[in-house]
């Protein structure tokens, strides 16, 4: 645990959050972090978040012990499927009749390898979409586009890892200013307030609504946007 | 071997003088033009080229013009105003060429460049105001206000013009562009495209994409085209309109949000729905021929489904 203070206008540390969603909060910190967690809503709502994750985590972990409760269920499925209905007419109805007691033996086994297989897969790996749907988080991850029931990740976009990057091309751009021609300037810096101003709308429009994928998307796009926009610096200085 | 190459260039040097002097009359250059351009000193540089070679080219005001060619040279030809420097220098391997910048602070006079390179070599273009013209040839290709215009063949694009407009009618696997103000417009056959604009309208008039990302802030996004089989498509606007013009034999499925914007759905009877959290209005489409997916974001652009 960190033995830094937490002041009341700035947030929890990431370290801070972790501790107070898991319950390691060491006695020295506990204080402030709950008073601090009482006054912000943002903080408050990421340890949440943290403590829902932590918890469908320890749901998960637990889940193969759980089959052997899952167990008499399937067996008894799979006893009454044993049962094969005979039909009088019907050539196909008949074929499979014929075939089923020879290999009726290696196809239990077979099934019940299967349906064991499926749900432990199932259990262990439930799609993003819907685990986050039933503890209420955010559907799915920045990129992922659904399609046809398979996920397809793309490079997903990062607006933290953005905002480090546009953090020291905003510097760089502060030391070619004088070597930029006036009018290179201008238009830099009517781009610059064109994405800013984006960029505001879409942090005041995600203080309402954090957990909005699209919105963290488009957010993440803006930045991307200023990055490369400050980056082409480079080459018009 | 190096002699033989050397009377190779020589030659093709002496042709394509005597091809420039033939077709280099002005037909219908405005007298402004041709005032300008009568004190300006007449430049040719040729050597011998590696086809792979890199050739670095720099020219702040004016124009520039790349062709490539089938030939183990680079030539230039062009015309510099007295109070311009040129230069050219270089091996087989690589060359830099172009105008310097001036010292005294003034604005450079536009000196209008012609490059003849070898096809597969590796270009890096650059000016400030000058505008860009390239057919066939493969790089970089950056200008502060100037336009760019791109046709032809490539085996990959990465082009961008700060203030000025973009023009890009290729066939390269890969493509990237940008412009702030300007409008960006890629026809061709490019295959994956990462395309963005500031304020300037971005449109797309090709149906050859198989990965394409389209971004703009306040420009318009227009795309004309059929989304090709198991193409991925990923527009995404600020307050600009993002406008689809499908063909009726369009196919593939596509996912429409908004968060405050309009969702207009020409295309199908379907209607946008808002969601059940209050996050704006989306639209599922899922049509019936196979095709790409297409998925289009705007924070309050307007989203405009239309057929073709």
């Amino acid at each position: 645990m960190t033995d830094r203070l937490v002041p009341p206008t700035s947030h929890l540390s990431e370290a801070e959050r972790q501790c107070a969603a898991d319950g390691t909060l060491g006695d020295d910190d506990r204080a402030a972090v709950t008073r601090h967690l009482a006054e912000c809503d943002e903080c408050a709502a990421d340890v949440a978040r943290l403590r829902a994750f932590i918890v469908r985590a320890q749901e998960r972990t637990a889940a193969p012990g759980d089959l052997d409760d899952l167990w008499p269920a399937i067996r008894a499925r799979i006893e009454e499927g044993k049962v094969i209905a005979l039909e009088a007419r019907g050539a196909a109805a008949a074929s499979t009749t014929r075939r089923a007691p020879r290999v009726r033996g290696q196809w239990w086994l077979l099934a019940g390898a299967v349906a064991a297989a499926a749900i432990l897969a199932i259990t262990l790996h439930r799609p993003p979409r819907q685990t986050a749907a039933s503890a209420g988080q955010p559907p799915a991850p920045a990129g992922t586009v659904q399609r046809g029931g398979r996920a397809i990740v793309q490079v997903s976009d990062s607006a933290r890892a953005y905002q480090q990057q546009i953090s020291a091309l905003l510097e760089e751009l502060e030391l070619r200013r004088s070597m930029l021609q006036p009018q290179t300037a201008a238009t830099v810096d009517h781009d610059l307030r064109l994405i800013d101003s984006a960029i505001v709308e879409l942090q005041e429009a995600l203080k309402h609504d954090p957990d909005n994928a699209a919105l963290r998307q488009l957010l993440a796009a803006s930045y991307r946007q200023k990055r490369d926009l400050l980056r082409s610096l480079d080459n018009a200085s | 071997m190096l002699r033989e190459r050397g009377r190779n260039t020589t030659r093709l040097v002496a042709s394509v003088l005597a091809l420039l002097g033939a077709t280099s009359a002005p037909t219908r250059a405005s007298a402004q033009e041709s005032a300008r351009t009568a004190s300006h000193e007449p430049i040719l540089r040729a050597r011998s080229l590696e086809p792979t070679a890199s050739v670095k080219i720099f020219d702040p005001a004016g124009s520039v013009r790349v062709v490539a060619w089938d030939h183990d040279s680079i030539v230039v030809r062009g015309r510099v105003p007295p109070s311009e420097r040129f230069f050219f220098a270089g091996s087989a391997r690589g060359v830099k060429l172009g105008v310097e910048d001036r010292v005294d602070g003034k604005d450079s006079a536009p000196c209008d460049l012609v490059i003849y390179l070898p096809r597969h070599s590796q270009l890096s273009v650059k000016t400030a105001s000058a505008s860009i013209t390239g057919a066939d040839v493969s790089g970089w290709f950056y200008s502060v206000s100037g336009t760019i215009h791109l046709s032809g063949v490539a085996t990959s694009i990465e082009a961008e013009t700060m203030g000025g407009s973009l023009v890009l009618d290729v066939n390269t696997p890969w493509v990237r562009a940008r412009t702030g103000d300007g409008r960006l417009l890629m026809r061709g056959t490019p295959q994956d495209a990462d395309a963005s604009t500031v304020a300037g309208t971005l449109d797309i008039a090709t149906s050859t994409i198989q990965r394409g990302r389209f971004a703009s802030v306040t420009g318009d996004i227009r795309y004309r085209g059929a989304p090709a089989v198991g193409g991925i498509f990923e527009f995404s606007n600020h307050s600009g309109a993002v406008d689809l013009l499908l063909p009726r034999e369009a196919g593939g499925v596509l996912d429409l949000s908004t968060v405050i914007g309009e969702i207009e759905n020409g295309y199908t009877q379907l209607r946008p729905v808002a969601d059940v959290n209050g996050r704006g209005r989306s639209l599922h489409l899922e049509l019936e021929r196979d095709g790409g997916h297409i998925t289009v974001r705007t924070f309050k652009g307007t989203i405009r489904l239309r057929k073709g």
